[in-house]
Formats: C-alpha cells, sequence, structure tokens
C-alpha cells in the first residue's frame, strides 16, 4: 500500500516571473524518477500539495495540460502570510520540490465533448483553466470539441498570466480569445477595458449547446454567475472550481468541509447546482 | 463458539489477565489515576495501578490509534542538494489489549473507523486497530454530563468493544466479573484468561444499566440543522465560545488534523498533529480569506458536522455522549443543553 503522505520528487527546472507585481511564477517540475512521473497521470482542473521540505505543503492548481508530455507546471502567487507560496518563491531551478497528487476531481471534459465551450477567468485563478484550453486546442483534440471562446480578466495588462500564449490564440481561427483588464494604464492596450461580468455581457456568447467553466475571485464570481444565468446557461451547464485550506487531500483531514462536501476529493469542481446547493462557507 | 456469550471471571481475573497478556508479549493498556483525580489510559504491567473508581478518562481511547501527534514520513536534505523521504518501513505496532475503555469510547472507534477507512485507507490507523483488543468495563454512575443515552448508546452498550465487562456490584460479588464476548477477538481474549473466567452459570445475566435520561432526540435534532443553517440562534449559542479547542481535543470522535513539517537545518519530520475546527485559523487561507471568519460560524461546523454533515456521509452520528466536552469548557458550555435547545426549537 503506498503511502498517501508521501510526495513525489521534482526538480524546477524553469521558473518564469508571471507578472510586473512578480508575486507570480510559473514552476516547471521535471520528476527525479520517471516512474514516479509516469504514475502522475493527471486531468485539467486536478491539482496537488507541493512540498517546500522543511516549510511545509500547499495545494495548488495544476496550469499545464495533460497533452504537454513530460511537464508539469503550477502558477503560485506569493502571499506575505502564506509560508509556503513565499518558501517557494524563494527557490531556484535546480530545487528539490515535493509533488502529492493528482487530487481531486476535474472539469467534466468529456461531457464537453461536441459541445461549444466557454471559459470565463479572472486573476490568477486562471491557472486550471489555461490546463484545460492548453488541452482542447491540442490537435489531438481540438476537433472534439465545438467553438472555444475564452475570456480573461486581469486588473491590467501587466498583471496578465500566460502573456506570450494569449497573444498565440488571438492569432488562431479555433479560439476566440476576449481579454480584458479592469482598467488599461498602458495606452499600447488593445484588448477590452472592464470587468469580467460586463464584458460577459457584451460578448454575449450563446448558451446554445454549451458548457461554461468559470474560475475567479469570489467578487468576480458573485457578478459573474448571474450574468451567465441571464445568458441562458443552466445550474448544470455552468461549471467553477473552489478552494480551500486543503492538507491531506484525500478527506481525512476535515479541513476544506462546506456542508457535507469535502472539496478535497468532492471538489474542487463543482457545478452551479451544486454550489447553490451548499452552505455560504465558501 | 458463538459469541455475546457470558463468562464469569473469579476475583483475581484482572490481576491475572494483565500478567498473562504481559507475559505474552502484548501491551496491556489500562486507565491509572496520575495527578489526583485524573485519570488516563496508560501502560500497565500490574493490575494494582488500574484505577478502580472513575467516571471516564480525560483524554479519549482514539489517542490509541490516532495519535495526537505522529510522524508521518522524514526527510533529509543531502549535501549535493538531493532530498531524502523515509516514509517506509512502518514497524508492526504492538498487540494491544485496551484493559478498561468506557462503552462510549469503545462506540467512538465505529466514527474514526469511518473516516480512516473509507476511500483512503490509513494504513496506520488500520495497523493499530486491527492489532487491538477492546475490553470496555461497563458504567455504574455515568457522570452528570454523561448523555450517551441521547445519542444512541448506553452505559451498557455494546458498540465497539470486543468484549464488555460487568461489576457484579455489591458486598457479597467479592471481585467477581460477567464478561460479555462481542467478537472473535473478545473470544481469543477470554481464552488467554485460563482458568480465571468461566461459562456463566445458567440464568447468570448482566445487571441493568444505571437509570440516565435521554435529553433530545437526534432525528429532531437534524431536522432542525437541515434548516437551520442561517439561524440567529448560532449567533447567541455561541457568545460563550472562547475557541479554546478543548472540547475537541478530548473528543473521541473529533477527527481533523493538521500536517506541518518540523525541521532543523537539513532534516526534519512532516508530523500529524490533532487540529480544532473551532481555531480562527483552521480554514483561514494565505490570502486572508477565511470561510469560517467567526467563532459562531465555526461552533456551528463543529455542530453540523457531528449531527448533520457526517450522519449524511457515513450513516451515524459523530457524538457518543461521553460528555468531556461539557467537563472541559471552561465557559460552563455544554453541548447536551445546546441540542436539547435545538431539539425543543424543532418540536416548537
Amino acid at each position: 500500500m503506498k503511502n498517501p503522505y508521501r510526495p513525489i520528487l521534482t526538480t524546477i527546472q524553469e521558473i518564469t516571473i508571471e507578472n510586473e507585481a512578480q508575486d507570480l511564477k510559473t514552476f516547471r517540475l521535471g520528476f527525479c524518477d520517471a516512474d514516479e512521473g509516469n504514475g502522475f497521470d493527471y486531468q485539467c482542473g486536478q491539482f496537488a500539495e507541493l512540498t517546500v521540505f522543511r516549510v511545509g505543503e500547499c495545494p495548488i492548481g495544476i496550469a499545464s495540460s495533460p497533452m504537454d508530455e513530460g511537464i508539469l507546471e503550477f502558477t503560485v502567487k506569493r502571499y506575505p502570510d502564506g509560508q509556503v507560496t513565499n518558501a517557494l518563491h524563494n527557490c531556484a531551478v535546480g530545487d528539490r520540490i515535493g509533488v502529492r497528487g493528482p487530487l481531486g476531481n476535474w472539469f467534466p471534459l468529456e461531457r464537453m465533448e461536441g459541445k461549444n465551450v466557454l471559459i470565463v477567468g479572472g486573476g490568477f485563478a486562471f491557472t486550471t483553466l489555461r490546463s484545460t484550453i492548453r488541452y482542447i486546442l491540442h490537435e489531438a483534440n481540438r476537433k472534439r470539441f465545438a467553438n472555444l471562446v475564452v475570456l480573461y480578466g486581469a486588473r491590467n495588462p501587466g498583471e496578465l498570466l500566460y502573456k506570450d500564449e494569449l497573444k498565440a490564440w488571438q492569432g488562431r481561427d479555433d479560439i476566440e480569445a476576449h481579454i480584458t483588464v479592469d482598467k488599461a494604464d498602458d495606452e499600447s492596450w488593445t484588448g477590452h477595458e472592464g470587468f469580467v461580468p460586463a464584458v460577459l455581457e457584451q460578448v454575449a456568447p450563446s448558451p446554445k449547446d454549451a458548457i461554461a467553466l468559470v474560475c475567479g475571485p469570489p467578487i468576480m464570481l458573485k457578478y459573474t454567475l448571474p450574468v451567465l444565468e441571464k445568458l441562458g446557461f443552466g445550474p448544470t451547464e455552468i461549471i467553477t472550481s473552489l478552494e480551500m485550506r486543503m492538507k491531506c487531500g484525500i478527506g481525512l483531514c476535515g479541513r476544506c468541509n462546506i456542508g457535507g462536501k469535502y472539496v478535497c476529493i468532492d471538489g474542487p469542481v463543482f457545478t452551479y447546482e451544486q454550489l447553490q446547493a451548499l452552505p455560504a462557507e465558501m | 463458539m458463538p459469541t455475546n456469550k457470558l463468562y464469569e471471571g473469579v476475583s483475581d481475573w484482572l490481576q491475572s489477565a494483565v500478567e498473562t497478556l504481559s507475559a505474552a508479549g502484548m501491551t496491556v493498556i489500562a486507565p491509572t489515576q496520575g495527578e489526583p483525580g485524573v485519570v488516563n489510559l496508560t501502560r500497565v504491567t500490574s493490575a494494582e495501578a488500574i484505577a478502580e473508581r472513575y467516571d471516564n478518562t480525560l483524554l479519549p481511547l482514539k489517542g490509541q490509534f490516532f495519535p495526537i501527534t505522529e510522524t508521518l514520513l522524514e526527510f533529509e536534505r543531502c549535501e549535493d542538494g538531493d532530498v531524502e523521504i523515509q516514509t517506509e518501513p512502518l514497524p508492526a505496532p504492538d498487540e494491544v489489549i485496551v484493559l478498561g475503555c468506557r462503552p462510549c469510547d469503545a462506540a467512538a472507534m465505529g466514527t474514526m473507523d469511518k473516516v480512516f477507512q473509507w476511500d483512503y485507507d490509513d494504513v496506520r490507523y488500520r495497523a493499530r486497530r486491527d492489532r487491538a483488543t477492546l475490553v470496555a468495563f461497563a458504567c455504574t454512575t455515568p457522570s452528570p454530563e454523561c448523555f450517551c443515552t441521547s445519542v444512541g448508546g448506553s452505559p451498557h452498550g455494546d458498540e465497539g468493544s470486543d468484549v464488555l465487562v460487568f461489576g457484579l456490584g455489591g458486598d457479597d460479588s467479592g471481585g467477581r466479573v460477567l464478561l460479555k464476548v462481542n467478537t472473535d477477538k473478545g473470544r481469543q481474549f477470554i481464552d488467554r484468561l485460563g482458568d480465571r473466567v468461566r461459562p456463566a452459570s445458567e440464568g447468570v445475566q448482566p445487571p441493568s444499566p444505571p437509570e440516565l435520561a435521554r435529553r433530545f432526540d437526534t432525528d429532531a435534532v437534524k431536522a432542525w440543522l437541515d434548516e437551520g443553517f442561517d439561524s440567529d440562534f448560532w449567533q447567541q449559542m455561541a457568545l460563550s465560545c472562547l475557541g479554546c479547542g478543548a472540547c475537541s481535543f478530548l473528543c473521541p470522535t473529533c477527527h481533523c488534523f493538521d500536517i506541518v513539517d518540523e525541521a532543523t537545518w537539513n532534516r526534519g519530520q512532516r508530523r500529524r498533529n490533532w487540529d480544532c475546527c473551532s481555531f480562527s485559523l483552521f480554514t483561514l487561507h494565505a490570502s486572508g480569506h477565511n470561510p469560517r471568519p467567526e467563532q459562531f460560524s465555526r461552533c456551528r461546523q463543529r455542530i453540523m458536522h457531528k449531527f448533520k454533515y457526517f450522519p449524511e456521509r457515513f450513516g451515524r452520528i459523530a457524538c457518543v455522549g461521553c460528555g468531556r466536552c461539557i467537563r472541559a469548557c471552561a465557559a460552563g458550555r455544554s453541548l447536551a443543553e445546546v441540542l436539547t435547545e435545538v431539539d425543543a426549537r424543532q418540536k416548537g
């Protein structure tokens, strides 16, 4: 029996500073033991517990796509009070990081097959959505899905994640990418300006044969979910992902309960319908 | 041999049990008095150390299987920057006989088993459980804080124990006891005692359990909780809660834990420690966001978890009515009173 608390050892291969504030970094990890790496079979929307040895673990969504062979990426926000996120940000290429996972459920990609896909993201909650977009855009998968519309917003142009990819998406004809910023402090900005819910109303994607994946800060979700409903998306066609201070990640430690649900094993992915049945403790 | 069979133990059965089992290499755990008035389960090698009169142990039985702190793995950072992780092999736990837990604590293990053996089988927990035999001593005088009968238990409850021992009481009993075998493990225990026990004579029955009035109805409690999340009741009931966590630490069914690294410069341990949902840090995110920001929301969580969420998931409530949380509360709060009030609200 495998010890479920034992992390897999990885080495940091690359660190990308994502934003101007420099508090968002993407870590590309390589497995120290190829066999363990092969056993790390993940889906879009899952998370893992990242270990900085001597400091501890914290749960982070997987930002790379299962189609990115041999690549495992996590984008981590550094918080002043976050012990592990601070320690991660102090790590350098070559450092050893523990990874425990993959954990949790995932976006229902099978149910999304043949359908139009709307992806709405805000801030740094965009990471597992990026995983999903990369997955859908992969040449082996793209035909299995109909239209792909992406709406992604950040505070200002400097705070957008994955800037090279955003640029590349806008040059493709198999993805409709709308990028918005709360405030365009940069005169060269050519994308949308305004909050995600307002831009969503302008773009007004059709709910017909469509599923919407939505991730963002609570305030964005609060105003975005009603817009999706107004557009005609049903509560089972709106899917989101929750964050919680998960320690064990395997349904034991009792920390991530919202009502009777454990975010770590019943989630982190929930439909809007499931969300509405939970107490307001998110 | 059928279980539920009754045996009679002669007056020195307990002394004999401790000696025989210890000699056979088993670890005997029994209630002993440390500081005046404080009884806890500790290892004994002689029956003289075993406390005779006690309501219950201060710390719950769960700690024998889910220790207050334990090492999950050890790690060491080598000079070349590599990290070595050691998790195996887990040492096989000793064969343990718990001689003298209370029926409520034995019943509580059913709740713990649900948590630690449902999806991920917790190998440490299971190894300890598999190697342990629980011999419960039936309660003769429940304390004023006890409320097992309100949550489906009894001072003479069978659940969870391998053997249940009844003192025969009275001056003429001469220290004799009745032992009721509940499981195969219990039968093996009886077999080891040799001639210190013998099948009870025909017609011998255990004494009746002491009276302990039911104070509330858990179905009514659940029905109220189903609709009561947003009630202003929670703010009122939580006003006196200090958030100290004593109730959870002493609770035989509370199982929430934290995972922390403890390390010196280049080596350390990852440990699992008991934790408590009453603490404000319990759900605090690194961002500063806290899904349960106020004490009342944490008090509500503790009751909701025990009497609504846990039964919905596992089919049983997560409380055995041992009364420890009431005895320990520095603010004089009583879970039984809260639940009696909830019951009354439901019945209107």
